[in-house]
């Protein structure tokens, strides 16, 4: 690991380990729901069910099996809120690899070390990946423990499926900030990039399921390769998985030759 | 004798704006080259080219005998940003030792000599650094690898009088170890007294290059003499090199361009009481280039 990697991760601590406890005690509260459910599924699941209109239910990723482990599981982990919010994590950290220190000046040194600037953008991404990593083996933990407490059922293999899948996921639009963040220097672009695609991205695989109209779009969905395959049911979606590797790559690829095209700072 | 610093035809334009256009100089190794101009004048963007934080629109640079494209160079470079941003929980000593591992070059015990000559506190977490405190962590860093270049980018501002002093002898030891340096004021008093040359940049161009003698004799002083008796002020009409004269009973006032030896000559005839010369004011001294450069644009625009 370089320096700056080191460096780097020294810079991104704080919020990791913020955003960690925040994720975990989201997770593990949650999870510990599904003890209570478990007593009456059929009435309770049945009240769950009924609090939500049929579009909102697509959207919540159908909710029809909320009583089964897996079924909750999927809803409250895997399938909205943990992805959004690990999401935010990711890109609010990968908005500091470039775009936050440039535009406080930070940068400035920084690129005036000895480092290439490829290898300034390469270690920094690193950085990220290694903090994101972290955090996402933390939370793995929380919720393999969590649910085998409240006795979902859930083998592990699967559970690691899906969780390596939200990592991938995640990385996808943190590399997403990152990359924005390189090219244009600007904090408020690379989050408004990231919102609105990890939004719409979103709501185009869920809903696009049901509409015709928008169901072409979903393969430019990254939640499409995350929750298509349904690894919490079926194992390994490891296709999938590879198109957000390559995706992560690309944008990874693209961050490093626009930064290293333009001016800094300007 | 390579020169460490080469431009030719550099030029940087943003967008449609002006940054800087066509400059070619050079700076001589071993020597203390002060580059003044005003605020917006176009200091940082050559300061900022020749780092490679921005690339030029055309002409090249080289530093160092290498292009500005070069990274390994920058180890051999220490730079003092303008605007220097440091923040974060990270204190300024955890900061300078990243950057000394970077660059390398740094010898033990370098960075606490130097933060006790210049009285910095490196204790501090870099989010809390006074501005002053800041500054001597920007000058630590800068000079900390003994680098055979340095790039001040108005190197005094923040630093209280006492600092500054350390700070000129810091940069007369690095002349004499035959290095050199390269810094930008926007006020010639702070750097007549190191350097060896001065360039003076105005509205993204250089307009002149001098050496600090020559332009001192070059400058403008507002000079006020007052004799004991009043003084005919036809014994004053027509000096060479004094204008806006003004004699009123014993006191005369005048400018003078160039040498004061006309006037102190006329002056000698009667009995002079009291001298004043003010310190030459760079703004004027920019003026008086400024004009000769502007005043044929005019003609041609007509």
């Amino acid at each position: 690991m370089t320096a700056l990697t080191r460096k780097t991760l020294r810079e991104y601590r704080r919020a990791l380990i913020g955003w960690t406890v925040g994720l975990c005690a989201f997770l593990g509260m949650y999870i510990s729901i599904f003890a209570s459910m478990k007593d009456d599924p059929e009435t309770l699941s049945a009240q769950a069910i009924a609090k939500y209109p049929g579009p909102l239910k697509d959207l919540m990723g159908g909710m029809a099996d909320i009583a089964t482990g897996a079924g909750f599981l999927q809803t409250i982990a895997y399938q909205l809120l943990g992805p959004m919010l690990f999401i935010m994590c990711a890109s609010i950290v990968g908005n500091r690899a470039i775009a936050g220190p440039e535009e406080s000046g930070v940068l400035e040194l920084t690129v005036t070390l000895p480092i290439d600037r490829k290898r300034l953008v390469l270690d920094r991404w690193l950085a990220l990946a290694l903090g994101v990593l972290a955090v996402a083996v933390v939370t793995f933990a929380v919720v393999v423990t969590a649910a085998s407490a409240a006795g979902m059922g859930v083998p592990f293999g699967r559970i690691l499926a899906a969780h390596t899948g939200l990592f991938l996921v995640v990385m996808f639009f943190g590399t997403l900030a990152v990359c924005v963040g390189a090219a244009s220097g600007r904090k408020q672009i690379a989050l408004a990039v990231v919102g609105v695609w990890a939004v719409a991205g979103y709501v185009i695989e869920t809903l696009g399921k049901t509409v015709d109209a928008i169901a072409w779009l979903r393969w430019l969905s990254p939640f499409h390769y995350y929750l298509d395959g349904r690894p919490l049911y079926q194992g390994w979606p490891v296709g999938d998985y590879l198109v957000l590797l390559g995706a992560t790559a690309v944008l990874l690829m693209t961050a490093v030759l626009a930064f290293d095209r333009r001016d800094v700072g300007v | 004798m390579t020169a460490v610093v080469e431009t030719e035809g550099l030029t940087k334009f943003y967008g449609s704006r002006r940054g800087l256009e066509d400059l070619t100089f050079a700076i001589q190794p071993g020597e203390v080259f002060g580059y003044l101009g005003p605020n917006g004048a176009g200091k940082t963007t050559t300061i900022r080219l020749l780092l490679d934080l921005i690339r030029p629109t055309s002409g090249r640079a080289t530093v160092l005998g290498a292009d500005t494209r070069d990274t390994a160079v920058r180890a051999r470079i220490g730079y003092l940003p303008g605007e220097l941003a440091l923040e974060g929980k990270e204190r300024a000593h955890t900061y300078l030792n990243f950057l000394a591992d970077v660059r390398g070059g740094v010898s033990r015990g370098r960075i606490d000599e130097l933060a006790e000559r210049l009285d910095a506190d490196l204790s501090i977490t870099m989010g809390e650094l006074s501005k002053g405190n800041k500054q001597k962590v920007g000058l630590i860093q800068a000079f900390m690898h003994d680098p055979e270049l340095l790039i001040l980018d108005e190197p005094t501002s923040g630093l209280d009088p006492l600092v500054q002093q350390e700070f000129l002898a810091m940069v007369r030891e690095v002349r004499t170890s035959g290095r050199t340096v390269l810094m930008s004021s926007h006020v010639l008093a702070e750097v007549e007294h190191v350097a060896d040359r001065v360039g003076i940049v105005r509205s993204g161009r250089l307009v002149a290059v001098e050496d600090v003698a020559a332009l001192r004799e070059r400058a403008v002083r507002h000079v006020e003499l007052q004799f004991d008796a009043p003084v005919p002020k036809e014994a004053f009409d027509g000096l060479p090199g004094v204008r806006d004269l003004g004699v009123e009973g014993a006191s005369l006032r005048c400018t003078i361009d160039g040498r004061p030896d006309a006037l102190i000559k006329a002056a000698a005839k009667f009995t002079v009481v009291h001298l004043v010369s003010a310190e030459p004011d760079l703004e004027e001294i920019f003026l008086t280039y400024y004009s000769e450069e502007e005043a044929p644009h005019d003609r041609a625009d007509a």
